[in-house]
């Protein structure tokens, strides 16, 4: 069955250690010129972790914050953000901090240590930005979500470790909407809550299972700028699109085509281009596996990072959703 | 028997029992099995429940690499996971068995995923028949591709596959180079699996790897009769096996592997006929062999107890274990199979089709300063649950205890762990040397500490 409300647009990515291209990707963010910052996680044992910065047409440009515990590296990142003014915030899972850079990839700063007091973290996973420009960061490990200023100042927080409504068990992705909502991927307890800017539970979305409306480990939650909403259900190994009242819409289970990176290893590699044929798994190859995160564009494009097919699969929004 | 010296023979036969069946267990651990009693115990290890471990998706979460693992390295996280906090340990150990024995080497598959899904089905049907074990390593993917028999066609047969079932996995052959079947048996059972192969998977360069699967090509498989150890008809490679698995010699072959792996580097030839004698009665069934030889006295006599030296699988993961401080799957958990590979076992990635050769050949001076050095350091982390509990165990022996009782009480919080005379009286000598240095210079959880690591780097220590 087609999709209803999307079509697929085009795929960047190839599997790669370094430079053009990807290796697990798990965030993927635009800055203000549209261009895209993918954060390969890859296997920290294997140094391959980075941010890449390229062009929606696979224009590979450069990249920062590889392997390392100094100043300006990173060692397990797990999920950026861009402030207003394209800076870019990396969170750590290892070191247990965030670092900011410029757009240009600079170090400018970086700040956090393990523990559970204010402004301390146990493995930080997503962060979103809000309308005044502060972070918000999900305290993985700590069941909490932490609130910043750009610096790292410690302003407030709000969760504890649980599963009753309003309680967080292992949860991962944020998202902040355009009222400064706050969206978080709860992650082991199969939902989406949604809170006030000061942490008071708004509503929750879905359950556990295999069925529309239903996820398996949610990694990532993204609403869109007219309020629609994206789930990376991860374990599913698909994106769910819900309205804004969370009526489900649309599941997108991948559709990637060759990627211009891969088309053109394949070019210079007839012999791998021949076992690929041999293998004929082209359907197998167009489906997500393990989809983290997900970004959208005012103009409707949908950036999906495929974690384990390195690369990011678009779509492009072909009806405005409408709420039920 | 007084009451208090069978407890300490129920702690010691326990505790050897988990260091074989499994990779040994803290002393609270052995405390609740001996509780249990030990035949008990001994079923509970045989019969683990099935099932996913709850944990997988924390696994998953934080090496999203080992996920969709490329290489046996990329691999490595997942299988350290298991080994260092299954409570399933017997399952571990026979996946680790025959990992070891229907060994596929890494090097030339460099799948990793496939390695992962080799090591699952050695869990999921490692304790069952040996009949339905060499069915379904015949039908695994990554063992066909391992042994060229993609390569095997009809009219033009590979025979590396035939000839490996039989010399390394069943039948063996003796120290001459002989064997119970004939070079015509290895180019029969070539031929029988022609057609038994590995479907073609796109290249992992661009998207990552696939699932590898097998695939039988029904039009590629030699259809004609075949004489194969005395008997002739039309045999396909599951006739092999059925062949094959009702020879005395498959059965001796696995009762000396069983026996070696499970209860002694050296080989009593008793035990091993009456293990090939219950392999004919129960059709090669693992379970019940190794139900007897946990339960044989034999097995629990002081003969065989710390007289087989720890793989390095054994030793990282035994230590691990012991140390408990893995709650959440962390960097370093993941690197705990690089501590073996230091050591000489390259988990996931066997040197060859003979797997490792096991025994004293563990030990040289590189490998020994390795063990010695990951058991200290492990050892040495105070703050890790293990550590902490075996601290509070020595501190509730007593205050004032003297050396012999100090010595004594360490070792039993390591998991009632024995020593050589020798090694125990320069342990003895040490902590006197405590008595006699200034009063508060050293508090005793640094000399139980010190003890701790003292003991792990012994070289009884090397044994299990």
């Amino acid at each position: 069955m087609g999709l209803e409300n999307f079509s697929y647009s085009h795929t960047i990515g190839i599997a790669s250690f370094q430079g053009r291209g990807f290796m697990n990707p798990v965030d993927v963010r635009l800055d203000s010129r549209g261009l895209v910052f993918v954060l390969s996680r890859s296997n920290a044992g294997n140094k391959d972790v980075r941010v890449s910065v390229q062009t929606q047409d696979s224009e590979y440009l450069y990249e920062f914050g590889r392997w390392g515990t100094e100043p300006g590296q990173t060692t397990q990142p797990t999920a950026i953000a861009l402030d207003l003014e394209d800076r870019v915030y990396v969170t750590d899972e290892f070191m247990n901090n965030v670092t900011a850079f410029d757009r240009e990839g600079q170090f400018v700063d970086r700040w956090g240590e393990f523990g559970t007091g204010p402004g301390e973290f146990n493995r930080p996973s997503g962060i979103a930005i809000d309308s005044e420009g502060n972070l918000h960061v999900v305290d993985h490990l700590n069941a909490r979500v932490q609130k910043l200023t750009p610096d790292g100042g410690f302003i407030s927080s709000f969760g504890t470790f649980g599963t009753a409504p309003g309680q967080f068990n292992f949860p991962w992705g944020i998202s902040i909407d355009r009222e400064d909502g706050i969206w978080i991927a709860d992650w082991r307890n199969d939902r989406i809550q949604r809170f006030t800017p000061t942490g008071e539970l708004v509503s929750t979305l879905g359950s556990s299972g295999r069925d529309d409306g239903q996820f398996d480990r949610p990694s990532g939650v993204h609403v869109a700028s007219d309020g629609t909403v994206f789930v990376a259900d991860w374990r599913n190994d698909r994106v769910q699109v819900f309205a804004g009242d969370g009526a489900h819409n649309e599941t997108l289970i991948g559709d990637a085509t060759l990627s211009k990176w891969c088309q053109e290893f394949l070019d210079v590699n007839p012999e791998q281009a021949g076992w690929r044929q041999n293998a004929g798994l082209f359907e197998q190859e167009k489906r997500f596996w393990r989809p983290s995160a997900v970004e959208s564009t005012n103009d409707g494009l949908v950036f999906i990072a495929d974690s384990c097919r390195h690369r990011i699969q678009i779509y492009r929004r072909v009806h405005a959703l409408v709420a039920t | 028997m007084t009451t208090v010296a069978r407890t300490r023979k129920d702690v010691a036969v326990v505790a050897h029992l988990l260091r074989r069946a499994g990779f040994g267990a803290t002393r609270d651990q052995i405390d609740q099995y001996v509780a249990k009693g030990y035949e008990e115990t001994v079923e509970e290890l045989l019969n683990p429940r099935v099932g996913q471990p709850e944990d997988q998706d924390l696994m998953d979460r934080y090496f999203i690499a080992s996920v969709e693992a490329r290489s046996p390295g990329h691999a490595d996280p997942q299988w350290s996971w298991r080994l260092a906090t299954s409570e399933k340990p017997l399952e571990e150990k026979i996946a680790l068995f025959w990992h070891g024995l229907l060994a596929v080497g890494g090097v030339k598959l460099d799948h990793g995923l496939e390695m992962l899904t080799e090591i699952d089905l050695f869990r999921r049907v490692g304790l069952g028949s040996f009949r339905n074990i060499l069915f379904e390593i015949s039908r695994n993917p990554g063992m066909m591709y391992w042994l060229d028999n993609q390569n095997s066609h009809k009219g033009a047969p590979n025979e590396n596959y035939g000839r490996e079932l039989l010399e390394l996995f069943s039948m063996g052959i003796d120290d001459l180079g002989g064997g119970a079947y004939t070079e015509d048996d290895v180019k029969a059972a070539a031929r029988a699996f022609t057609g038994w192969a590995s479907k073609p998977t796109p290249p992992p360069f661009f998207l990552g790897p696939f699932p590898m699967e097998f695939r039988f090509d029904a039009s590629d498989h030699d259809n004609d009769e075949k004489s194969f150890l005395g008997e002739t008809g039309n045999f396909n490679g599951e006739d092999i096996i059925d062949i094959i698995v009702k020879k005395r010699a498959s059965a001796h072959f696995i009762a000396m592997r069983l026996y070696l792996f499970f209860v002694s580097d050296e080989p009593d030839e008793g035990e091993i006929e009456r293990l090939t004698d219950l392999f004919q009665e129960t059709d090669g069934d693992i379970r019940s062999m190794l139900r007897y030889i946990f339960n044989s006295d034999h097995f629990k006599s002081a003969d065989v107890r710390f007289r087989k030296v720890k793989s390095p699988a054994e030793l990282v993961f035994g230590t691990a274990r012991l140390t408990d401080r893995f709650d959440i799957p962390d960097m370093d958990s993941s690197m705990l199979a690089n501590q073996s590979l230091f050591m000489g076992q390259h988990l996931l990635n066997p040197p060859g089709v003979e797997g490792w050769h096991e025994g004293e050949e563990w030990v040289d001076s590189g490998s020994l300063i390795e063990r010695v050095n990951f058991a200290a350091s492990e050892l040495g982390r105070r703050d890790s649950h293990g550590v902490r509990r075996m601290l509070d165990r020595v501190g509730s022996a007593g205050d004032d205890l003297e050396p012999e009782e100090f010595v004594e009480a360490c070792l039993d919080a390591l998991g009632s762990i024995e020593l050589s005379p020798g090694s125990k009286t320069v342990l003895v000598e040490h902590a006197a040397q405590y008595r006699s240095a200034v009063s508060g210079t050293v508090d005793g959880t640094d000399r139980a500490v010190e003890m701790f690591q003292l003991i792990v780097s012994t070289p009884d220590y090397q044994y299990c």
